[in-house]
């Protein structure tokens, strides 16, 4: 699988801010990468540098295994930061400049992105008397325009109604499946835990881990327990040598394995053999979130 | 360069501040040359011997080939008009955040500046046809003879253009470091006005020649005021004409360093 985007030991500094501290990542072809980090972590200045509108202290960056230049960015679809258009055009002029500076797209395609974010019928309308919602959708159709095989989109839900993310999460995947490459940056976990294939997480400025999703999610086995008699339960549970873990409030004790290493039909069986009956029994993934707030420590 | 000219087209051709403004300029420039040609055609029509000894003094600077030259003073006279639209032009570019954007589609940050100088050369045009026409209607007008040297001084036409080019460069280069349509514009609008004006007189007064090298009016004196301002001081007329193209030279080199300053800045900064 080529490279699509490598970054190099990347440096930004805002006077006495550092912004990115040393980052360094690759993007393969055909994933859905997702740049995490809660606000501040240096997310929008990481895709500020690849995109040119901001220029790095140190380090440096590739697009398709070759030094970032103008002709590279007209094949890639952006959406960066805000929604960034003249507010006295319509969405069709604007997306005609969108068109004459890029290259991407013709007459009919302008169309065809306005019809796919649902701005159809306001085509003609001034981009002033957009909603929040309609410019985002604005700025994702202009990303779509001309179809291009790369996109970039940070916080891409950013003022959408719960219909509007889904129907952008449907359109991500949609996108993964004929082939796109879309690098996208959210503090949204639940989001990009749906679409996303591989993740980058920043905190400060720095890497604190990146690969494929399943990797950065590997972690223990956590076993979730219940019965009758939650001590006699955590007793019994305390001989098979595992850390356990008892949450009176829930009515639940906690077993950790390590990974791959539960077997439930053991258990229940185990636990039947000391006298204790099971009423709960259940293998838990650990959501993005809780591996988001481990590496980050918040 | 097309694809260039035709996304400026994009941004200016619904933007009705722009078409109010190149309006108000389309009637400032005919207009404010009438206000002084009637002032002439009063003062050399009234009845007895006076009109004519003015007559005769002033001769008719509306009349070929001088119109080129007295047209090109006049109309320079409101070359902030049209600065008011480079300046709108390129602040718009900041307040909507599309000075990224224009980037992040695929221009390079050097095609941008480009794209704006295109702004400033196409405006620059249109104010330079203008004043042909008007010098041209005017000069047509006040024909007296068949026989006249209708070309004779219309390489002021090539001065106006390079006036106006050098003047709107240096309001894109205050709306390009100011990026606030309203503080940039009240920045040009006082220092064109006012500030190098009193600056200029009082060093001309104190007989100081620097007052010849302030960046408008390097451009400034690449069109003198029309002989008959000169009427009882020929030699100063000479001496302003003969300096004309030195200040030529200043001007090309002040103008090629604003833009050269605007592509070095541009390609160093964040674009924030």
């Amino acid at each position: 699988m080529s490279i699509v985007l490598s970054v190099d030991n990347l440096y930004k500094s805002y006077s006495t801010v550092r912004a990115l501290n040393g980052v360094s990542f690759e993007v393969p072809e055909n994933s859905v990468f997702g740049i995490l980090g809660p606000n501040g972590s240096g997310k929008t200045t990481l895709l500020g540098i690849i995109m040119d509108v901001l220029r790095p202290n140190n380090g440096g960056f590739r697009w398709f295994g070759k030094p970032g230049s103008a002709e590279q960015r007209k094949k890639i679809g952006t959406l960066l930061e805000t929604p960034n258009f003249y507010s006295y055009l319509s969405a069709t002029d604007n997306l005609k400049i969108t068109q004459a500076i890029s290259g991407r797209g013709n007459k009919q395609d302008i169309d065809t992105v306005l019809r796919k974010v649902n701005l159809y019928d306001r085509r003609w309308a001034p981009f002033k008397s957009y909603s929040l919602g309609m410019k985002q959708r604005l700025a994702i159709a202009a990303a779509l325009l001309g179809n291009p095989k790369v996109l970039v989109l940070d916080e891409p839900t950013n003022g959408l109604d719960p219909v509007g993310i889904a129907e952008i999460r449907e359109l991500i995947r949609e996108l993964k499946d004929h082939g796109h490459t879309i690098i996208m940056a959210s503090h949204l976990l639940d989001e990009v835990e749906r679409v996303c294939t591989h993740a980058a997480i920043l905190k400060n400025g720095q890497l604190i881990t990146t690969g494929h999703v399943d990797e950065i999610m590997k972690d223990d086995d956590l076993v979730e327990m219940s019965a009758a008699n939650l001590q006699a339960l955590a007793a019994v549970l305390q001989k098979t040598g595992s850390k356990v873990l008892v949450d009176e409030k829930t009515n639940m004790v906690q077993v950790v394995f390590p990974q791959g290493t539960a077997k439930l039909d053991e258990l229940n069986r185990f636990c039947f053999e000391q006298g204790v009956v099971l009423t709960h029994l259940i293998l838990k993934k650990k959501k993005l979130e809780a591996r988001f707030f481990e590496l980050t420590n918040n | 360069m097309k694809t260039l000219i035709y996304t400026e087209w994009l941004k200016m051709r619904k933007y009705n501040p722009f078409w109010w403004i190149m309006g108000i300029t389309a009637l400032s420039y005919p207009g404010i040359n009438y206000i002084f040609y009637a002032g002439f055609q009063d003062i050399t029509s009234q009845p007895g011997q006076a009109s004519t000894y003015a007559k005769m003094a002033l001769g008719n600077p509306f009349a070929f080939p001088e119109v080129w030259h007295s047209v090109a003073f006049f109309s320079s006279l409101f070359v902030f008009i049209p600065a008011v639209v480079v300046i709108m032009f390129i602040s718009n570019e900041y307040s909507f955040k599309t000075h990224r954007q224009n980037i992040i589609d695929g221009w390079s940050r050097d095609r941008f500046i480009s794209s704006k100088l295109m702004d400033v050369v196409m405006i620059t045009l249109l104010i330079t046809i203008l004043y042909f026409l008007v010098a041209l209607v005017a000069g047509l007008i006040n024909q007296e003879r068949l026989i006249r040297d209708t070309w004779g001084q219309s390489y002021y036409t090539g001065l106006f253009a390079l006036q106006t080019f050098a003047q709107l460069s240096l309001a894109f280069l205050i709306g390009f470091l100011v990026r606030k349509a309203f503080l940039a514009l009240g920045i040009f609008l006082f220092y064109y006005i006012v500030l190098e004006n009193l600056l200029v007189g009082w060093l001309s007064w104190k007989k100081v020649s620097a007052a010849s090298y302030f960046p408008l009016e390097i451009s400034d004196r690449l069109i003198p005021k029309p002989g008959f301002w000169y009427i009882t001081n020929p030699s100063a007329y000479q001496k302003d004409l003969d300096a004309v193209p030195l200040h030529i030279l200043l001007t090309v080199l002040l103008t090629a360093f604003i833009w050269l300053f605007c592509y070095k800045l541009n390609r160093r900064r964040d674009l924030k």
